[in-house]
């Protein structure tokens, strides 16, 4: 009986918000406009953290997933720890970018290399990355493009082709091997010798400023490492603008998993914890905003309504009946206000988009993810219910005597 | 204490739905909180009142304004608990019940009809009607059906839909009688149900009122002579207390 009691309360609060917004709607349209734009702005905003997450990511322009190992976690994406890999993979991503919803597909070899310095001949180390380069391509923000396109010495299943020994080089790179462009580096324990065709600023981003990085092509770098047997990497990087490639990618190999780049997972990759904070003091405002607007406006409310409340303890509804009356018709006004909110918060959105691309040529500032509508929702009912103390605080204060009279 | 109550007799067979004994009521004036006076005045109300309605009787409170008839009829719907005395409703003495419990009360056995019907704007005449078994607990259906019979009883079956705005003020008494009768109580108590309605509209109110008290206790404050001349007993206070019979 008390639930259908409580059920049936909840129906008549329902009842009244709708029969509010027939008869006077003024002051529940401003509560729920104003939840509306709390939350809104706080998805915005979240949006853009979002953004700002995904962009401190290790990546290459425009890949939206990573095929790793199940062993390696999200963290352990830029750096190579001898790991388990994945082989054949000259083969896979071919078969990968047959895919039309694919737009580049490479596998990713990482490995500490030896190198001569180019001026004095001593030893040191840099990271090395081997990729299939495509023209216009960046990978982990270097120019990928500069290199000849494909893997020219990977040629039918053997690793017999030209050889090109291209390198790039990030100025981290240069620095530790005093190399620039057109230098030769000698790695370590080889006959065979790279020659730099271009340095750059990118590198390994925030993630991982610093770390010398020289990008070569795959079949290369596994002939210098000795992967060749196997045909191994360390991940495939793949980029894409639709997210049902995902479903397909895992299954590819066993024991692999598929890593998003954007998203809410991707600020546990983010080295810095702006986008946090931004989320964090969006969120903080969202809530004060949106009690503070419920709370006043639901209070004029329930003060507006004393009669119809003092008739109800008059006819026999308790205190806490009419309690529950109170804060379930708060809790809706509130979710009414979270989902006008995500409608505000994705034109937010797209608009800081379009402003992004228009003003600075950046295609993606903030990032719509569909969890965000569900946390957008779940603050409303934050909303809801901590502005739900003060109505129901003052609907208890009336004295039915008084209302009656 | 001035002893001036004057009791109708309970009949034989039926216990009283609501007695009154030797009951006071006292307001104070002003504010008597913590910065508040400390002998703030007060102001009886109603000094030493005795009355007991049975099922079946209709008994009206007449009085010029301020002679206590609202605070009689308060405390006999169990809105308000007497200074001194005692109230009985069903047999329970209101003074030592909870508020929620007093609330529980009134649910169960007691009916209100107001004189501005106090009818919730947003809800259908049925929804409106079945009000009291939404606290009650009574499912969806149930609570449909037994509206739409009290509705048919008052002659609005087919204002069921309709919402208090698209009623006239007749019907929309006639629903708060309805809805004051939904849980089928031992009392009805109606505060100058006529006094909102025109004489034709007040005459069907009060024929219904009359008609209900074959199952109920009724009583009814009113100045209005046409709502007194119906009652089978009119109690008439002066300054709180009852001076006359009738």
């Amino acid at each position: 009986m008390f639930g259908q009691r409580v059920r049936s309360l909840v129906g008549l609060a329902v009842a009244r918000v709708a029969g509010r917004f027939r008869i006077a709607p003024q002051r529940v349209l401003l509560a729920v406009l104003g939840v509306g734009v709390a939350v809104g702005l706080m998805v915005s905003v979240t949006g853009v953290s979002l953004g700002l997450a995904s962009q401190s990511v290790v990546q290459s322009d425009g890949v939206d997933y990573w095929l790793v190992p199940e062993q390696a976690s999200v963290e352990s994406i830029a750096i190579s720890t001898g790991g388990p890999r994945l082989g054949d993979v000259h083969r896979t991503s071919q078969q990968i970018g047959t895919d039309d919803r694919v737009d580049y597909v490479t596998p990713v070899l990482l490995e500490l290399v030896p190198v001569r310095d180019a001026t004095t001949g001593d030893r040191t180390y840099v990271f090395a990355v081997g990729v299939v380069p495509e023209p216009d391509q960046t990978v982990l923000d270097l120019p990928a493009g500069r290199l000849a396109p494909g893997d020219p010495y990977y040629q039918n299943g053997s690793y017999n082709g030209p050889w090109t020994g291209e390198a790039i080089l990030n100025n981290a790179a240069a620095t530790v091997t005093n190399a620039s462009t057109g230098s030769q580096l000698t790695p370590v324990g080889t006959n065979r010798s790279m020659t730099v065709v271009n340095v750059s600023d990118g590198g390994v981003g925030t993630a991982g400023g610093g770390v010398p990085v020289m990008l070569v092509h795959l079949s290369e770098l596994q002939e210098l490492t000795g992967s060749t047997s196997g045909d191994t990497a360390d991940q495939l990087l793949v980029s894409t603008n639709d997210p049902s490639v995902k479903s397909s990618l895992e299954g590819r190999y066993p024991e692999t998993t598929v890593v998003t780049r954007s998203g809410l997972s991707s600020q546990r990759v983010s080295a810095s914890n702006l986008p946090l904070a931004v989320a964090v003091a969006a969120l903080v405002s969202a809530v004060v905003v949106g009690v503070l607007f419920v709370t006043t406006l639901m209070g004029l409310e329930v003060s507006a309504d004393r009669q119809q409340l003092g008739a109800l303890a008059g006819i026999g509804f308790s205190q806490r009946s009419r309690s529950l009356l109170v804060a379930a018709e708060t809790l809706i006004i509130s979710i009414l206000g979270g989902i006008v909110g995500v409608g505000i918060g994705i034109l937010g959105i797209v608009g800081v988009n379009g402003l992004g691309e228009q003003y600075f040529g950046v295609d993606t500032v903030a990032v719509f993810e569909p969890q965000l509508a569900g946390y957008a929702l779940l603050v409303a009912v934050g909303i809801g219910l901590v502005g739900a103390l003060y109505p129901v605080w003052l609907s208890r204060r009336g004295n039915v005597l008084e209302v009656l009279a | 204490m001035a002893n001036t109550s004057i009791a109708p007799e309970p009949t034989a067979d039926r216990a009283p739905a609501v007695t009154a004994d030797s009951v006071v009521r006292e307001y104070t004036r002003g504010n008597t909180g913590v910065f508040g006076q400390k002998d703030a005045p007060t102001v009886r109300a109603l000094d030493g009142v005795s009355m007991a309605v049975t099922r079946g009787d209709v008994v009206g409170i007449a009085g010029p304004s301020g002679s206590g008839k609202s605070t009689l009829l308060h405390l006999l719907a169990g809105l308000d608990v007497p200074t001194r005395g005692t109230v009985t409703i069903d047999g329970d003495d209101i003074a030592s019940l909870s508020q929620r419990q007093r609330a529980r009360l009134r649910l169960n056995n007691v009916g209100i009809v107001f004189q501005r019907f106090h009818l919730l704007d947003a809800l259908s005449a049925r929804a409106n009607v079945a009000l009291p078994l939404v606290e009650q607990g009574e499912s969806k259906r149930d609570r449909r059906q037994r509206a739409e019979t009290l509705l048919d009883s008052v002659d609005l079956g087919d204002r069921a839909t309709h919402k208090p705005g698209q009623l006239s003020g007749g019907e929309q008494q006639r629903v708060a009688i309805a809805r004051a009768l939904a849980t089928e109580p031992a009392l009805l108590v109606a505060d100058e149900p006529t006094g909102e309605l025109d004489s034709a509209t007040g005459d069907q109110v009060l024929d219904l009122l009359v008609d209900v008290a074959d199952e109920q206790a009724v009583v009814l404050a009113s100045h209005d002579q046409q709502a007194l001349d119906v009652c089978d007993l009119v109690i008439h206070l002066q300054d709180g207390t009852i001076v006359r019979r009738e």
